[in-house]
């Protein structure tokens, strides 16, 4: 069991720097050592005022979900934190401004709503900074250094972040910011000494420079670079956005573009076109982009030209909601699209994987010659976690390509029908390898060809293709399983996964035989492994964040009886104690 | 016509009564206490005890963590009134919420005493009034051998058997502070001091502090007239100020207390005051009269609470209010001294 | 308010009433001063280190800086906004103008003087507070003034009801010095109608001005009051400040609530009396006497005993002791003071070896050709200060009872003002409302957070009351007066949003202190045109304009500095009194 196990959470107005006192508290926790996984909710509107929420849990021991109570909430602006009320845990503490600029009526304070048992430490954030540096905007720093004396966290921590964040602004930026700080820091020290705890003050890994914070969308950027990646095409979108943002700054320092096209089907387009001409490139999108991309990515299929295509779901169908975690495009991810058009889906379930499938995906689009999809979610895309730095060998970097054999130039069939399904693909410009692409179902020389022997033919080769990749892919992986016997198996994929895990570890410790399945190779499937894990338990669990069960569909037949699906669009993370409930009500 | 909403500011002893017995006689009405302290204020005159190692804090509450929930009176901890509107009903509160009320009664209850030409000296002196304070009496008292004691009040008698029984050297400066605010006479001084005396204590009757220096090592050199005694830790025991300082823009009369007639109205209609800061004013004694002691504040809560509801229930007056402290015999008498 | 054009730095003096009615309002502490103090140009000059000028600002108006900074009653600190419950405590103004005073270095020179009226002569009974300030102001326009003083120094209750530890001789001296340089004749030991009889004043002088102040002690007429041991406490005090005190013995009884209550109590304990106590009829709170007074006085041992009137003095032969009977307070009379009641059967004694009854005083009847009032006095208008006698005037304490040294110069200066009027039909002084764009904020929002700088005293006690003429209050070294400065809102800074440039970006709310920028939907006028209120609305398309509201406004300029369109401007807006002859309107 962890020793430390916190949810801090920031509420406040778009404005207040909510999202921006959570980085700097997740950057300073991290500094000092300790596991932190954390999640930013933004106002739904893309632009204009609304709340912003930013939660990190933060614990001694590796973190596999968020937690649902929050432990500490800092209340930026009360009007906003009402909400967050309900989410506290019993003997929670309420960091809120005390000095707010007017006078309110009574409950419209924070103070009006917590139970007794909450502290209320009242910090006048606004008047602090204002003292410090005579300008409240720091008044999200100085909420820092309350939070940062109440559990006697390293201030030079802080410090450090905080320098590090606003040195490009100028001196007396910077130097407001860290008075502000100590403003914070002192002022609680001085007024709630009682309430200080040393939960925080020392962790082991406090001096591991190693150790970074990561977002998965930064993983998937981060691996796009090490993978080489040489052109990024792309059209703006909730949640994918800041992987282009990211590329944008980093790209052209490698020599490398990114690119805004006109919107998703150019960006697939430029995507396939960049693969055809042997340069590794790639796109990001959400689903309603996804949408417009699937007639080119059959077209990747049809044409057998690699392509990277990062699926990061948000609530859907259409528009949906643009800010909210679903893991409901499965289904457009596997099966989406005209024609029989199998293609490779990854799903990873943490930052790091984000990182491992991106670089994987690369290799496998390149040996397979097709689109490979890395299916992520908006919680995946934007938690921050504690990591060490993520990197790739030579090996797994290497390119994919299985090039024709010299000397058979004469002979060359860019679409031969192979017993893998595998044709060697020529680059066009490498000598002597001739041959045509197109959409239209085509020879083994790549001309048009409608027979049909040729269409039978090449839709086995094609398929054949995907199951000869199941090689390549991770096989689901079993937890806590291995002596069988289970009364529930929970199988997750995606950013429920460490949910799922954490409720299997929790309901363990409570005497329940529990174990789980974590499923990262969406399409295609290893049936065996999921089978015999299923063979191993009563009864089988699927959670997923779909209304229509979408994993449990694809893979439920395979259990000897029906499967339970857990289905939740709330818009919002899984959080462990709902599964864990699940795990207790079965059997 | 919506419900009425009572306000008790405080959760002492008083405030707390006065609550639960608002709840009794009011209920449909919303009641809401106000307290500065944490969820459930402790008795201070069991202080002494939690010092000795007699109770444990559990036994020093008021009342039953959660109990005010369980009777569906909102408990807003950790939050201080700091201004009180009597035209309007309404009470400012210090992180700017404005709580409106139709019935108010103040049990703020009071702040230990030091008089003002000892109050350069306060560093060096320890108080009794909250946990914390007792706390850094049990910590102070693992390193000390000896206390001076300076004023007398009921509480310091307390805190006197409590050292004698941790084997502690007791010197007692018993001067014209002790007892305030009550009459203090000759009498009672030498019956006191005769007592304190018997029981092993160095008792200096009449005798003034000219100053208070700490030394080196930690222990605190008394000055008394001319004579300079050593002492590991000095106590300050001048009786409590009520902590009424937000009502001084209110309105209400206030002198040392908020003054309130027999039934403890202060004269604003709905506005109660009860405790240790109402200072009562009786027709019959022609005179006024303030409480001490844990029981009789739980009874001015009670009564407080009830006038509030139902504006008739008056004060019933124990002119013979005696104490029973320490087997000595302190008359409270009425309150004409101050 | 008119001229607002940020651009125009041209200076404009208005004597609308709309613009008075704004200075009332908007800053406080001036209109709460009887002699109109420039309170926020003198702290700013101070600030600056102008100390000549601070002085200067004071002494134009108020004539004695270095006496009033020391024992002024400070109604000014009263109305400071500093003071307002949500913003902590008022501008410790009075001891700011004693710095000034302290500060001077070498004496300014000559106080200017313009031979106007040089034919004129005036007469001026008593050199206290009214009398010097309608001196000065007569002879600084020239007209030849006399002023005949009963007692052997001037400054009249300064020099005699106020002891030396509050108010050092040489203080008096020297301002007084200073008035007198102005040609001043000084007739001192002439009691005039005994030593001097009034016609023969009024015959010789084309102008008499009484301003004789109140010497005659009240009585509490109670039996026992002629008791050997018995004091009337302003003949005491006289006596304390000629060095010729009364024996008093080790208990005191002091009977009152004022100034001259709490004089009588220190000088008694200076004197060696043991137990000194202050007998309120009603509560501590009530007390006009600064906070600091009664601060300073508990901590020299005075005790305070409140709700009591004294019944009968007891004694024989001798005073032994006081018989009183408790009070009850009443509700509040429209006065601002509660009815007291006496509570029947509550009588009680206190011991005393002497009694100071400081009950207030009354002027001593003189006779004059004027008319009589009821009380045997003569008659004076309270506004033209004339009486029926042509020629003689009444001003200062004579006319008002006991007041306050601010007051009494602020009427001899109005006194002066008319006698000048009557003497050559011309006004020689004009208030008017200064207004010069600043553009300028002058001041650190953070400075709104220092703390109140207590004035330094002398302890220990007992050095104190070794030393009876050692001043007890050491005054601000320039540090600490410059700390103290920095907190004055300087009120006469006036902001406002151009309405016609303002882009609604709401910047200014979001770092305003406090509620004090408004959306309005309609600006509240009254006849004059002065803005008394607005309309406020949280309605977007109810808002008419984004409108500082100067009631409010800390002068912070948190606005102004985060303006991207520049739209506030500031403009420095005074009430200052012109030296500009003009025909004197009737009516």
């Amino acid at each position: 069991m962890p020793k430390v196990d916190l949810t801090i959470e920031i509420c406040g107005m778009s404005g207040d720097g909510t999202i921006a006192a959570g980085g700097l508290l997740n950057a300073a926790m991290a500094r000092a050592g300790l596991s932190v996984m954390a999640f930013d909710s933004y106002p739904a509107e893309i632009r204009g005022f609304g709340r912003c929420v930013t939660r990190a849990r933060i614990g001694d021991e590796e973190m596999l979900a968020l937690h649902d109570k929050t432990h500490v909430l800092v209340s930026l602006d009360d009007e906003q934190s009402f909400s967050r009320i309900p989410f506290l845990a019993d003997d929670a503490m309420v960091l809120f401004d005390n000095r707010p600029p007017s006078m309110v009526s009574e409950g419209r304070s924070l103070a009006a709503h917590v139970e007794p048992g909450i502290s209320l430490i009242g910090i006048p954030f606004g008047d602090l900074a204002a003292q410090a540096a005579s300008t409240k905007r720091g008044r999200n720093i100085v909420a820092l250094g309350g939070v940062a004396a109440i559990f006697s966290l390293p201030p030079d921590y802080f410090r450090e972040v905080i320098r590090k964040k606003f040195k490009a602004k100028g001196e007396a930026v910077l130097e407001g910011n860290l008075r502000s700080f100590d403003a914070g820091y002192e002022y609680t020290l001085e007024n709630y000494r009682q309430r200080v705890t040393d939960t925080l003050a020392h962790m082991e890994n406090m001096e591991d420079p190693g150790r970074i914070l990561q977002s998965g969308n930064v993983a998937i950027a981060h691996a796009a670079l090490d993978a080489d990646v040489k052109l990024y095409f792309g059209y703006p979108i909730t949640p994918a956005t800041p992987i282009m943002e990211y590329l944008a700054k980093a790209l052209p320092e490698k020599g490398g573009r990114v690119v805004q096209m006109e919107d998703e089907i150019s960006s697939i387009g430029a995507v396939l076109g960049s693969f055809f001409a042997g340069t590794r490139a790639m796109t990001a999108t959400a689903g309603p982009g996804f949408a417009l991309m699937t007639e080119l990515i059959t077209h990747g299929v049809m044409a057998e030209i690699p392509a990277v295509i990062i699926n990061a779901q948000r609530g859907g169908p259409a528009t949906g909601l643009p800010t909210k975690t679903e893991q409901s495009d499965l289904q457009a991810a596997v099966f989406g699209g005209p024609g029989d058009s199998a293609r490779i889906v990854l799903a990873p379930t943490s930052v790091k994987e984000c990182y491992a499938y991106t670089m994987k995906s690369f290799q496998l689009a390149e040996k397979y010659q097709t689109p490979v999809i890395v299916l992520t979610d908006f919680f995946l895309n934007n938690r921050v976690e504690t990591m060490a730095m993520p990197h790739a060998s030579e090996e797994e970097k290497r390119d994919g390509n299985i090039y024709p054999a010299a000397g058979s130039k004469e002979s060359y069939h860019r679409f031969a029908v192979t017993e893998s399904g595998i044709s060697p693909r020529a680059i066009p410009g490498m000598e002597g390898f001739i041959f045509t692409t197109t959409g239209l179902e085509h020879s083994e020389k790549g001309a048009p060809n409608y027979t049909p022997e040729n269409h039978n033919a090449m839709n086995a080769k094609r398929h054949r293709k995907i199951d000869s990749a199941m090689t390549d892919l991770p096989e689901p992986q079993e937890f806590e399983a291995e002596e069988g016997g289970l009364d529930v198996g929970v199988i997750a994929w995606g950013s429920t996964f460490g949910a799922a895990l954490e409720a299997v570890h929790k309901a363990r410790n409570k005497g329940k035989k529990a174990g789980a399945l974590k499923i990262t190779a969406i399409y295609p499937f290893h049936e065996d492994p999921i089978r015999a894990f299923m063979g191993k338990c009563k009864e089988i669990l699927i959670p997923e964040l779909n209304y229509e069960g979408q994993l449990a569909n694809l893979i439920g037949h395979l259990h000897a009886k029906d499967v339970i699906r857990m289905n939740q669009t709330t818009g919002l993370p899984i959080y462990p104690r709902e599964i864990y409930e699940k795990i207790m009500e079965i059997g | 016509m919506a419900e009425k909403h009572f306000v008790v500011i405080g959760s002492g002893p008083a405030g707390n009564q006065a609550a639960f017995t608002l709840r009794e006689n009011a209920p449909e009405a919303r009641i809401t206490v106000i307290s500065k302290g944490r969820e459930s204020s402790c008795v201070p005159s069991l202080l002494p005890d939690f010092i000795a190692g007699k109770i444990d804090e559990q036994g020093l509450l008021v009342c039953q963590v959660g109990s005010y929930k369980a009777s569906g009176i909102k408990l807003r901890c950790s939050q201080e009134v700091v201004d009180l509107n009597i035209q309007a009903k309404e009470l400012i509160l210090a992180h700017k919420e404005i709580v409106p009320f139709d019935g108010l009664i103040i049990a703020v209850g009071g702040m230990p005493r030091i008089p003002e030409r000892l109050q350069v000296f306060q560093d060096v002196m320890f108080t009794l009034k909250t946990l914390e304070d007792a706390n850094f009496w049990i910590d102070r008292l693992k390193k000390v051998e000896s206390v001076m004691m300076i004023g007398g009040d009921l509480t310091s008698l307390a805190v006197t058997k409590t050292l004698i029984s941790l084997n502690k050297k007791v010197y007692f400066i018993l001067n014209e502070d002790a007892f305030w605010p009550l009459r203090s006479n000759e009498e009672l001084f030498a019956a006191v001091a005769t007592r304190l005396a018997e029981r092993g204590v160095d008792v200096l009757v009449g005798r003034n502090v000219k100053s208070l220096q700490r030394l080196a090592g930690g222990e605190i050199q008394v000055q008394v007239d001319n004579q300079y005694i050593t002492v590991g830790m000095v106590g300050a025991f001048f009786g409590l100020v009520p902590e009424i300082r937000f009502l001084a823009r209110s309105g209400l009369r206030i002198d040392r207390g908020v003054l309130v007639d027999e039934y403890l109205c202060t004269g604003v209609e709905g506005i109660y005051a009860t405790g240790d800061c109402a200072q009562i004013y009786h027709p019959e004694i022609s005179d006024y009269w303030i409480s001490l002691g844990h029981e009789n504040a739980r009874t001015l809560g009670h009564v407080a609470a009830l006038n509030l509801v139902h504006g008739d229930k008056q004060l019933e007056v124990k002119p013979q209010s005696i104490f029973e402290v320490q087997g000595i015999n302190v008359n409270t008498s009425w309150w004409t001294e101050f | 308010m008119k001229s607002d054009n940020a651009n125009d730095k041209t200076i404009v003096f208005s004597t609308e009433p709309e613009d008075f009615y704004y200075m009332d309002v908007n800053v406080p502490c001036q209109g709460a001063c009887p002699a109109f103090t420039n309170i926020p140009a003198y702290i700013r000059a101070l600030y600056e280190k102008q100390y000549v000028r601070s002085y200067e600002i004071n002494r134009m108006v108020n004539i004695l800086p270095g006496v009033l900074g020391r024992i002024c009653s400070r109604p000014c600190e009263d109305t400071c906004r500093h003071g307002e419950s949500e913003l902590g405590q008022p501008v410790n103004i009075c001891h700011i103008k004693r710095a000034a005073a302290d500060f001077l270095g070498e004496t300014p020179g000559p106080i200017q003087k313009e031979l106007l009226i040089r034919d004129k002569k005036v007469a001026i009974i008593g050199s206290g507070p009214a009398g010097l300030a309608a001196a000065h102001d007569l002879a600084t326009i020239g007209a030849d003034v006399t002023i005949y003083e009963a007692f052997a120094k001037p400054g009249g209750m300064l020099q005699y009801g106020i002891p030396e530890f509050r108010l050092p001789r040489s203080i008096i001296k020297a301002e007084i010095d200073r008035i007198m340089e102005l040609g001043i004749h000084l007739k001192t030991g002439v009691r005039v109608g005994d030593d001097e009889a009034m016609e023969t004043l009024l015959a010789e002088h084309d102008a008499v001005l009484l301003a004789a102040g109140c010497y005659q002690s009240n009585r509490l007429n109670i039996s026992g009051e002629e008791l050997p041991g018995v004091h009337s406490g302003l003949e005491f005090m006289i006596d304390v400040c000629q060095g010729r005190p009364a024996a008093l013995g080790n208990r005191v009884l002091v009977i009152g609530a004022g100034f001259t209550a709490f004089d009588c109590a220190r000088s008694a304990l200076r004197l060696g009396s043991q137990e000194v106590r202050i007998c309120l009829r009603r509560t501590e709170g009530d007390l006009v006497v600064t906070k600091d007074e009664i601060l300073e006085s508990k901590v020299e041992g005075i005790k305070i005993e409140s709700l009591m009137i004294a019944q009968k003095i007891i004694g024989n032969g001798k005073v032994q002791g006081v018989e009183f009977v408790r009070t009850h307070p009443g509700p509040l009379r429209p006065d601002g003071k509660r009815e007291i009641t006496t509570l029947k059967g509550s009588e009680f004694v206190l011991p005393a070896d002497s009694v100071i009854v400081a009950t207030g005083q009354k002027p001593v009847p003189m006779k004059t050709p004027a008319e009589q009032n009821d009380r045997g006095l003569p008659a004076a208008d309270n506004r033209s200060l004339q009486t029926s006698t042509p020629g003689l005037y009444i001003a200062g304490d004579y006319l008002s009872g006991p007041s306050t040294v601010i007051e009494a110069i602020a009427m001899g200066r109005r006194a002066a003002e008319k006698i000048a009027e009557d003497l050559s039909g011309k006004c020689f002084r004009q208030w008017v409302v200064r207004m010069e764009n600043t553009q300028t904020t002058d001041r650190e929002r953070a400075w709104d957070f220092i703390e109140r700088q207590a004035m330094p005293t002398v302890k220990p006690v007992m050095t104190r009351l070794r030393n009876v003429s050692l001043e007890i209050e050491k005054g601000y070294n320039p540090e600490i007066a410059i700390e103290e400065t920095k907190r004055c809102y300087l009120c006469f800074l006036h902001y406002e949003i151009d309405i016609d440039r303002c882009i609604y970006c709401r910047y200014c709310i979001d770092v305003a202190p406090r509620d004090c920028i408004k959306l309005v939907d309609e600006i509240i006028t009254n006849e004059t045109g002065a803005i008394t209120g607005f309309v406020e609305t949280n309605n977007w398309s109810e808002v008419n304009a984004v409108v500082i509201d100067n009631s409010r406004c800390i002068r912070c300029g948190e606005c102004m500095r985060v303006c991207p369109v520049d739209c506030i401007s500031v403009t420095r807006v005074e009430l200052i009194e012109r030296m500009e002859p003009t025909e004197a309107s009737h009516g």
